[in-house]
């Protein structure tokens, strides 16, 4: 008897998994109560799957990784998916919440009239601190100036880390130039690694990793880093009682963005649940529910009614419209663009 | 005769297999790497292709343009700009000092363990092995913790020096971090060759050299320390080489300065997508590591010569 029920059961998971959603997302980048309003809607079941960094989900998808419905990629990587022919172009007349979507998050460089690609969330690179430090110091974080100019950073000696990664130092250290984010002119990049290089001995560390443990410990009271982690950092400093909180704000000379979007797969197994899955994520309060869990900017309008009051009025998070003008994705560098950047990266690394 | 011949190939043939799958092919894939161009979307520059008819492969490397798939530029790069060699330099001094850092600290534990009592000798040599139950990363991790400014030891020192009215000093993200957590990660393997070595030493040896008239110190360094060799050798062996390749040490305990050899290969892999870049460091890499030990081998030959 029980053996049959056994039998019975398997069978009816085998008549269950007939539905099943593949998403290839990032970790951690999801609700999972905006996934079970889904799966019940659906009446079928959502198995996730994650990567940490847009190299690996490349490099899966180049290995021919199969049986995925949905990738969530950062705009620099749009490109090689579509000309790799890994994507499929999106059926707008499935996706009625299409028109939620801020417009200034729309047509991008990388899926011009957003033929393959949905903005989902997005990042920005910015400035976070140690609010009760920086005030005692009576210093000013709306300028790139805080991490780069030697001047106000013998004051912060020691307490600053920035990003160990070439495209996102240099694009700070570009824009606090006056230049593009994306300028690949020799010179202004020669200029922007002199800038590197005069502060780098201010600097704590190149720091990706930790940087989020520091700033809630008190070890680091400036970092440049991501808007998602600065929002964390400020969510344990909280936790854990501490006498200060994590502040973050955008830089006035600009601020790199790094827009994820929902792209469905060539070959995806279930092309209808994920235009349906695409659908309801475009919806205001299912897209709230990422942002209020982990601070992420939101490129939904109908969002932000859902959104937490003290999460809303973070700029990072909802930019207005002269905030937006200076957000500027960066493109993917190629070729021999990369390798001079390299070069220069590797320079003002050994730099004493 | 053959029976034996044969036995002997099954049994080596296994591991000798494995060292070809796994170290000799991929070595050659990657000197073969230095020599070719960085693809667009990272990796290498593809030598095939796929037919878009047919769907078959198809070679697109030949006689006449190779000069478009092959180059020297990625070695010239190497040897064009001082701060490559300078980074060599820096890293075999980091791993140099860590060796001799490991030497005078395991050296007299290496002893004592050897000198106790079978009982204590396996606890303590238990004791000497357990740090690798844990991960190597949470370790370092906890390096950190106890560098950090706000630690007990980091306030502890600082008020020391604050006495002496020496300015504090913030030892997280530094060469010293650097160096402490090197040392750190590598000492097991220089006590446990060093150990196995001086365990085998005959007590009766330092009882003639007393008897002959030698002191503690002429004991040590004409008996003991002789005798050691092997296994001191041994020793630099495990930790030198490994200490030199390091990247997550200096990339969560060094400060700005504090990059090594193992951190620029790393760079190129990932952050770069330069391959070609990242196996010619790899490959010199290794060359000067095959360099030294032979110096050394050929140094070591000559001394024995000479006696």
């Amino acid at each position: 008897m029980k053996k049959l029920l056994l039998a019975l059961s398997l069978f009816a998971g085998l008549a269950q998994a007939e539905d099943v959603l593949h998403v290839y997302n990032w970790n951690n980048y999801i609700a999972p109560e905006t996934v079970k309003r889904f799966e019940k809607e659906c009446k079928c079941r959502v198995v996730q799957d994650y990567y940490g960094a847009m190299e690996e989900m490349l490099a899966k998808m180049s290995a021919g990784a199969k049986g995925y419905d949905i990738v969530v990629p950062t705009g620099f990587a749009i490109p090689p998916l579509v000309k790799q022919g890994m994507v499929s172009p999106l059926d707008k007349s499935k996706l009625p919440n299409f028109k939620n979507v801020n417009p200034s998050f729309l047509n991008t460089q990388f899926d011009k009239g957003n033929q393959y690609s949905v903005p989902y969330a997005f990042t920005t690179t910015l400035v976070g601190y140690n609010d009760k430090k920086i005030k005692e110091l009576g210093l000013d974080t709306s300028s790139w100036a805080i991490i780069f100019d030697p001047k106000i950073l013998t004051k912060i000696k020691g307490k600053v880390t920035v990003l160990d990664d070439s495209r996102e130092l240099f694009a700070a250290a570009l824009m606090y130039n006056g230049y593009s984010a994306n300028s690949t002119n020799p010179a202004e990049w020669k200029k922007a690694a002199e800038t590197i290089k005069q502060a780098k001995p201010y600097w704590a560390a190149f720091n990706t990793q930790s940087y989020i443990k520091e700033l809630t410990v008190g070890n680091i009271w400036v970092a440049h880093g991501y808007s998602n982690d600065m929002f964390q950092a400020n969510q344990d400093a909280k936790a854990a009682k501490r006498p200060f909180g994590i502040a973050y704000g955008l830089q006035k000379e600009g601020n790199t963005l790094s827009l994820d979007n929902m792209m469905v797969l060539k070959g995806a197994p279930r092309p209808d649940l994920a235009h349906r899955f695409i659908n309801f994520m475009l919806d205001g309060k299912n897209s709230s529910e990422l942002t209020n869990m982990i601070g992420s900017g939101n490129p939904n309008s109908a969002a932000a009614q859902f959104v937490q009051p003290d999460i809303k009025k973070i700029s990072a998070v909802f930019p207005d419209a002269q905030a937006m003008k200076k957000l500027q994705q960066l493109n993917a560098l190629e070729g021999k663009q990369l390798r001079d950047l390299n070069r220069l990266w590797t320079e003002v690394k050994t730099a004493k | 005769m053959k029976s034996k011949s044969l036995a002997k190939w099954l049994i080596s043939g296994p591991p000798l297999l494995y060292l070809l799958l796994f170290f000799a092919i991929p070595s050659l894939i990657m000197a073969f790497a230095a020599f070719r161009f960085p693809g667009d979307y990272g990796g290498l520059m593809p030598l095939t292709t796929a037919n878009p008819d047919t769907g078959a492969t198809e070679l697109l490397i030949n006689f006449g343009n190779w000069r478009d798939f092959l180059t020297l530029e990625n070695f010239q790069r190497f040897f064009d700009e001082p701060i490559y060699f300078e980074l060599f330099v820096k890293s075999f001094w980091y791993a140099g000092l860590t060796t001799v850092i490991c030497i005078v600290l395991a050296y007299p534990l290496a002893w004592l363990i050897a000198r106790s009592p079978r009982k204590t000798r396996d606890l303590l040599v238990l004791l000497v092995i357990l740090p690798f139950w844990s991960n190597f990363l949470i370790r370092v991790y906890a390096w950190m913790i106890i560098l950090g400014p706000q630690s007990y030891f980091s306030r502890a020192l600082n008020s020391v020096l604050a006495v002496f009215g020496v300015e504090p000093v913030s030892l997280l993200f530094s060469q010293f971090a650097v160096i402490v957590g090197l040392v750190y990660v590598h000492l097991p393997f220089m006590v446990l060759p060093l150990y196995a070595n001086l365990e085998k030493h005959d007590m009766a040896l330092l009882d003639a050299a007393q008897d002959l008239g030698a002191n503690a110190w002429q004991r040590f360094w004409k008996v003991t320390w002789p005798l050691s060799l092997p296994g001191v050798w041994a020793g630099t062996a495990l930790v030198f080489i490994p200490a030199l390749g390091m990247f997550a040490i200096p990339d969560l305990l060094g400060g700005t300065n504090s990059m090594m050899i193992g951190n620029l290969i790393k760079q190129q892999y990932l952050d770069s997508r330069d391959w070609p870049f990242g196996s010619v460091l790899s490959i010199m890499l290794t060359f000067t590591v095959l360099l030294l030990a032979a110096l050394a081998a050929w140094a070591g030959s000559r001394g024995k010569d000479k006696r």
